[in-house]
């Protein structure tokens, strides 16, 4: 839905990132409720929690260059800590929220720090085997995290004793942490930060002989990778009311992968806009009673993008081009200088 | 003791199993230098397929296995013309063995094995599919202090067969030796007049065709057959080939019979669930204790 916010430059930036604000909290809200039906405010929620999903991967495997095929892993492990807290300690959601995160962040840099040495497909498949082990142990660790059966939320989303349960709601409470996330993925990624990311995503061992220190960019950016994802973990554990194991499944790694390919790697309106089309396509394909095609859809989608589009929808040259000219991010202070590059 | 014994056998006909499908990944490794994500697909199109063979014209057993050869083969050579070859634009060393092509194909057939999956349930339902009970292999075998079904040793001498079958062809006949030669060195194999093309072809019809009957003898052991079996041994097989050195094949086929013994061994200590983990942690143990596969240091190359 949005791909950065908050203005960060001088003159025109301020434009595109009130343009986006705009739509976001005034234009779509007003646009879902003269439609007047909550079921597509909570097709809104889930886009943006997965833009928020995708935006995190974009960080790992589309600036890093890392293939990560168990995102899904640290998603669940937000999910569940979030409903935990919620559900057994009956802890509010603006507590549980930041120990999602944490949890994510945590579990990452577990996973992180042996693997990171792994070159391209042995960490893809590390990240699988990973990702698998933890939805079994989400599966079968019935005593702890109920198994199969899931975990049912009943506080709802409340902030302060406000309910903010309602779609119509929680749209916002969604909308202001997946923007405030998005952002700072959009400062992390567009910045002499995510320079360095791409550098050892080109070529490690170039990027480590110019002085960047690359297991441990590797390992941070993971990290905050895997905070992200466990924002968006407990975001949906309190907009759902209701998580299970199947929510955290290989098959949701792939459905965020592909939103990552279909947008173009290392580009994040690419990201964003991926998440947007791989959640919306099967909504408006319901419309015309074809629901059950989701996953064919995502299949067919992930195979057309890497064969006719390899760079995907916003190509990662145009994305930061865009970026650069709309957004400025911490480009921005570089620009005067006329030079672009790593300080 | 008996127990373990029974468990013992178990674990190895499993095992071949592993083996089977870790086979075709070794191949088509060897030969293109990247992971089929879809092999696990192939394995459950072998299954769909036998069924159907089985159900429509009940054929014997070893006709049935021949047709699944067949199938197998030629899903394997549709895989590669529609994964693969795309993005093979492009022959010289530096690009085949260049990220980006690696990763370019990893998704398009892990994207293909979405789309076959989904595509069989659409078509087959996602619930089991109900396999005839004559057909089933579980007639029960005693076999001194162990009972194991018939299963266990139609599935061990079959897979025993193939294997031998396999090193035949790998060893003495044209398709088998520029196989080899292509896994040895693309580039080598192009100056000497093989035609990589083709030989990439038939690694994928080889390769796909033991996927496939993988599938079809583990449909008939369990009687489970369903648009997602392949996953799980798909991963597993991969794991076989990763701890056996990505590139050769006996290791592979060891580690296959280790993750299945040990696997089929773990049950004696922990509930039966937790079966599945066995496998991802040995994955992960050799991904960050051996990066380079127990029998990696050999590097003896198919």
């Amino acid at each position: 839905m949005s791909a950065s916010d908050t203005a960060s430059g001088k003159g025109r930036s301020y434009f595109w990132s009130a343009a986006i604000l705009i739509a976001l909290f005034v234009l779509v809200p007003m646009l879902l409720n003269f439609l007047g039906r909550s079921y597509l405010y909570q097709v809104a929620n889930i886009m943006m929690i997965f833009a928020l999903l995708a935006a995190s991967m974009h960080l790992v495997t589309g600036v890093a260059g890392l293939l990560q095929l168990g995102h899904a892993a640290f998603y669940g492990v937000g999910a569940y800590t979030a409903a935990l807290l919620a559900a057994n300690a009956g802890w509010p959601f603006l507590i549980t929220l930041p120990a999602a995160g944490i949890a994510g962040a945590l579990m990452a840099l577990l996973v992180a720090l042996p693997t990171m040495r792994l070159v391209s497909i042995y960490f893809a498949v590390a990240t699988l085997g990973i990702g698998q082990m933890l939805y079994l142990i989400l599966l079968n660790w019935v005593s702890f995290t109920k198994g199969p059966n899931g975990i049912l939320l009943f506080g709802g989303l409340k902030i302060f004793g406000q309910d903010f349960s309602k779609p119509a709601m929680a749209y916002f409470v969604v909308a202001i942490v997946a923007a405030a996330s998005i952002y700072v993925i959009h400062r992390l990624s567009h910045s002499y930060y995510g320079n360095a990311l791409r550098a050892l995503r080109e070529d490690d061992q170039c990027a480590d002989a110019m002085g960047i220190d690359t297991v441990r960019l590797k390992v941070v950016s993971f990290t905050i990778s895997g905070f992200f994802a466990g924002i968006a973990g407990a975001l949906w554990a309190h907009t759902a009311g209701y998580i299970s194991p199947p929510d955290f499944s290989f098959n949701v790694s792939i459905l965020i992968l592909a939103m990552v390919v279909l947008g173009g790697l290392g580009s994040l309106p690419g990201a964003i806009i991926g998440a947007v089309i791989l959640i919306g396509l099967p909504e408006v394909l319901r419309e015309f009673k074809a629901g059950d095609l989701r996953n064919v859809i995502v299949g067919i989608v992930l195979f057309a993008s890497i064969l006719f589009m390899p760079k995907g929808l916003v190509g990662e040259a145009s994305a930061l081009d865009l970026i650069r000219r709309q957004f400025g991010g911490a480009w921005r202070s570089g620009a005067q200088t006329g030079r672009i590059g790593w300080k | 003791m008996d127990y373990y014994l029974q468990q013992l056998v178990i674990g190895l006909s499993v095992g071949m199993i592993y083996a089977l499908m870790a086979i075709g990944f070794t191949l088509i490794f060897g030969v293109l230098n990247v992971v089929n994500f879809a092999h696990g697909e192939v394995y459950t199109v072998g299954a769909f397929a036998g069924l159907i063979i089985i159900t429509s014209f009940a054929p014997p057993l070893v006709a049935v296995l021949l047709l699944v050869l067949a199938v197998g083969a030629l899903t394997g050579v549709g895989l590669e013309r529609l994964a693969f070859r795309p993005f093979r634009r492009f022959t010289d060393e530096a690009s085949v063995k260049s990220r980006a092509m690696r990763e370019a194909t990893l998704m398009s057939s892990l994207a293909l094995s979405i789309v076959a999956r989904e595509g069989i349930e659409l078509i087959f339902g996602s619930q089991f599919q109900t396999v005839p009970l004559k057909l089933l292999l579980s007639e029960p075998i005693k076999l001194g202090p162990v009972t194991i079904v018939n299963g266990d040793i139609i599935i061990f001498v079959t897979s025993a067969i193939m294997l031998l079958g396999l090193q035949y062809v790998l060893k003495h006949t044209q398709v088998g030796l520029s196989i080899r030669a292509v896994s040895n060195n693309a580039l080598g194999a192009r100056y000497v007049g093989i035609d990589t093309n083709r030989t990439i072809v038939w690694t994928f019809a080889v390769g796909s065709a033991m996927g496939a009957v993988a599938g079809i003898l583990v449909g008939l052991y369990y009687g489970a057959i369903f648009p997602n079996m392949g996953f799980a041994p798909g991963v597993k097989a991969f794991v076989a080939m990763v701890m056996g050195g990505l590139s050769s094949i006996p290791g592979a086929v060891i580690c296959a019979l280790i993750i299945g013994v040990a696997e089929s061994m773990s049950t004696i200590f922990f509930p039966s669930v937790w079966q599945e983990l066995v496998a991802y942690a040995f994955l992960i143990a050799t991904l960050i204790f051996f990066p380079r596969g127990i029998f990696g240091g050999a590097r003896e190359r198919v």
